[in-house]
């Protein structure tokens, strides 16, 4: 069961595991019913580098392969999804500017990400989700820089994040060739917070609208090429996808061990529920589900590590473990029965929490898009 | 300043450990960390470099596997650690290990070129509770120590430390080199981070064998002979008060406890 490690891997797994078992699992339910931020949580979260994990050596990074880092999601979604989004949103924006930035802005945003600040992405607005080419931020070319317009929503970190990149319409005509990614950092004038998202889930992390009121950016903050904005958030996105994928797991993963503990606990017709062959079944059927995701996020990592093609794989990883996180999280309402369903317990939060697996960084919906186009271009 | 941390690996302390049929400590298969005061002593230590300056050396003595201890202290303020192997050593009580210690510094300070100006160890391991080896040690060295502290600052050249007491804490001045051993304080040990973690693996950590150390056997045949070893007592079921009233409730147990000579 789990990942094969490096002995590394092991190391740096097993004090993720002791932290948020120490400092996040317990107090983050608290938290969740409240809606309020785990402000400290996150900054020690921070301070230990776990929304820096995927910062690459050669600009001050530890260096974390893979495999680890998925492990690392898992431990983090295992102990509150919510934790875990807020960690790997600033992961997801750092991505773009790794993709496409230049020496200086990418060191200037590893810089900001090592020491403990947070990122977040922007792609999302009201009418363009999954349909990006319907973006109605603009972002209008002058002889100083750029001038932003337009409202983002549904951003992770929106309200706590040091820098956003921010995608917006450099040329409307030309659709999503037209779209272009800039950095904002925070306090940038005409840059504003808007309403914080009341959420079924992952109620530990900070989602909110980003307004941008005559933004003005110099030249230097948009990344690669006008009109690169689609492909980098396409490319962020089969990047960070597998990655998902893992917290998806994590959750799954959580919800198999809540489900062992009740039903070694819980005594009908005179044995432990365990012993009954119809819990048994549902148990190993939760176990097959994880586990096969686990697998399936690994192949993803590893395809993506070794310089192989990667999106379809991550697309499966992220869309399967969202999905079965789901079924899992269900399944272990079912055993707990009446208490599963009680807030008193554990799991009806895990359900909450998995539910958004399946929605965001592209829905399932987009994710079994892009396997069908993979598939039928494959044969 | 030079500082050194004396560590032991012991038996994850939130496991709770049985006797095996052969009447030993069931420990197989319990994960091995190090001794929770070593921690609050090191992190007091670290905490002591970082508002000041110098370096901390860390120390343990046991089987090739307790360098994973060492290594966990490398990531959270150590910068340099040694083992010494209990090859040869035998069976160990407090006043050997104090010794073995106290030669073990000798060597390190030699290694080092530096002699230590404080000596940090925990107030007592988990494992065996003895709370006699920093003491034992500070008397083999010929230096002072100061037991139970739960804070420490640099005074004077030599240090100011709060002593806990049951009722408070005594603040004591001493010159230094001196031995400190510490309790609870009122932090927690820092977390590695994913950084120091990945730094201290790479950090190598010298081996120093019971030749190097030039310990004289009759000095390391332990005087405190282990005869049996048992389980605590069961807990026993407690008193249910369930009185009608508030009242009633408090009276009862306010006779129970007269009852029991609590008052």
């Amino acid at each position: 069961m789990g990942y094969i490690l490096t002995e590394e891997g092991k190391e740096l797994v097993a004090t993720v595991k002791e932290f948020c078992e120490n400092e996040v699992k317990e107090q983050c339910k608290e938290f969740d019913m409240s809606g309020e931020f785990p402000e400290n949580i996150v900054k020690m979260g921070a301070e230990m580098g776990l929304s820096a994990i995927e910062v690459p050596e050669q600009y001050g990074g530890v260096g974390i392969d893979a495999v680890t880092c998925a492990a690392i999601c898992e431990e983090m979604a295992k102990a509150d999804a919510g934790f875990y989004t807020t960690m790997s949103a600033t992961g997801l924006a750092l991505r773009p500017v790794l993709i496409a930035g230049s020496e200086e802005q990418k060191k200037w945003a590893c810089d900001i990400v090592l020491n403990g600040g947070q990122a977040a992405f922007g792609l999302t607005e009201p009418m363009a989700g999954s349909d990006s080419s319907n973006t109605k931020t603009v972002a209008v070319k002058d002889d100083d820089g750029y001038v932003l317009n337009g409202r983002k929503c549904f951003i992770t970190n929106g309200g706590i994040a040091d820098f956003y990149v921010i995608f917006a319409m450099t040329n409307k005509s030309r659709g999503i060739r037209g779209i272009s990614a800039f950095i904002v950092p925070k306090g940038t004038e005409g840059l504003s917070v808007g309403n914080h998202e009341n959420k079924m889930g992952i109620r530990t992390s900070n989602t909110t609208d980003v307004v941008l009121e005559d933004v003005r950016l110099p030249h230097s903050a948009l990344l690669g090429k006008e009109g690169m904005g689609f492909m980098i958030a396409m490319k962020t996105l089969d990047m960070s996808r597998a990655y998902v994928g893992a917290g998806a797991v994590g959750i799954a993963q959580r919800c198999i061990e809540e489900a062992v503990k009740y039903s070694k606990q819980r005594i009908t017709f005179g044995s432990p529920i365990s012993n009954h062959q119809a819990i048994q079944f549902m148990l190993a059927d939760m176990d097959i589900k994880t586990e096969t995701a686990r697998a399936m996020v690994v192949q993803a990592v590893l395809r993506q590590e070794q310089g192989l093609s990667f999106a379809k794989e991550s697309a499966i990883a992220k869309c399967y473990a969202g999905d079965i996180a789901v079924q899992v999280a269900l399944d272990a309402i079912q055993i707990l029965g009446g208490y599963g369903y009680s807030r008193e317990y554990p799991v009806e939060k895990l359900l909450r929490d998995a539910k958004i697996f399946q929605i965001y960084e592209g829905t399932n919906q987009i994710q079994r898009s892009v396997i069908a186009k993979s598939v039928l271009k494959g044969m | 300043m030079e500082i050194l941390v004396c560590v032991k690996q012991v038996p994850d302390d939130s496991v709770k450990i049985g006797l095996n049929s052969s009447g030993k400590p069931a420990v197989d298969g319990v994960t091995m960390v190090a001794n929770a005061f070593d921690t609050y002593a090191l992190e007091m230590a670290t905490r002591l470099k970082e508002a000041n300056e110098g370096t901390i050396t860390v120390v343990a003595i046991g089987p090739e596997k307790a360098k994973d201890a060492l290594k966990s202290c490398l990531a959270v303020g150590a910068s340099k650690a040694y083992i010494v192997n209990e090859d040869g050593l035998g069976d160990m009580d407090s006043l050997t290990t104090g010794y073995t210690l106290s030669k073990a510094v000798a060597k390190i300070e030699e290694l080092n070129g530096a002699k230590f100006d404080i000596i940090f160890c925990g107030k007592e391991t988990t494992d065996c509770t003895t709370g006699m080896v920093g003491a034992q040690l500070a008397e083999r060295l010929g230096i002072g120590c100061v037991t139970g502290i739960v804070d420490i600052e640099l005074k004077d050249g030599g240090i100011s430390v709060k002593q806990e007491t049951e009722e408070g804490y005594n603040v004591v001045e001493t010159s230094l080199p001196a031995v400190v051993t510490v309790n609870k304080p009122a932090y927690d040990p820092r977390y590695p981070t994913m950084k120091s973690k990945m730094a201290a693996r790479k950090i190598p950590i010298g081996e120093i064998s019971k030749a190097d150390l030039g310990v004289e056997d009759d000095k390391i045949v332990p005087s405190v002979k282990v005869i049996s070893l048992s389980e605590p007592p069961k807990k026993q079921a407690g008193v249910k008060i369930n009185e009608k009233t508030f009242e009633d409730t408090m009276a009862k147990a306010m006779e129970i406890l007269k009852d029991a000579k609590v008052f």
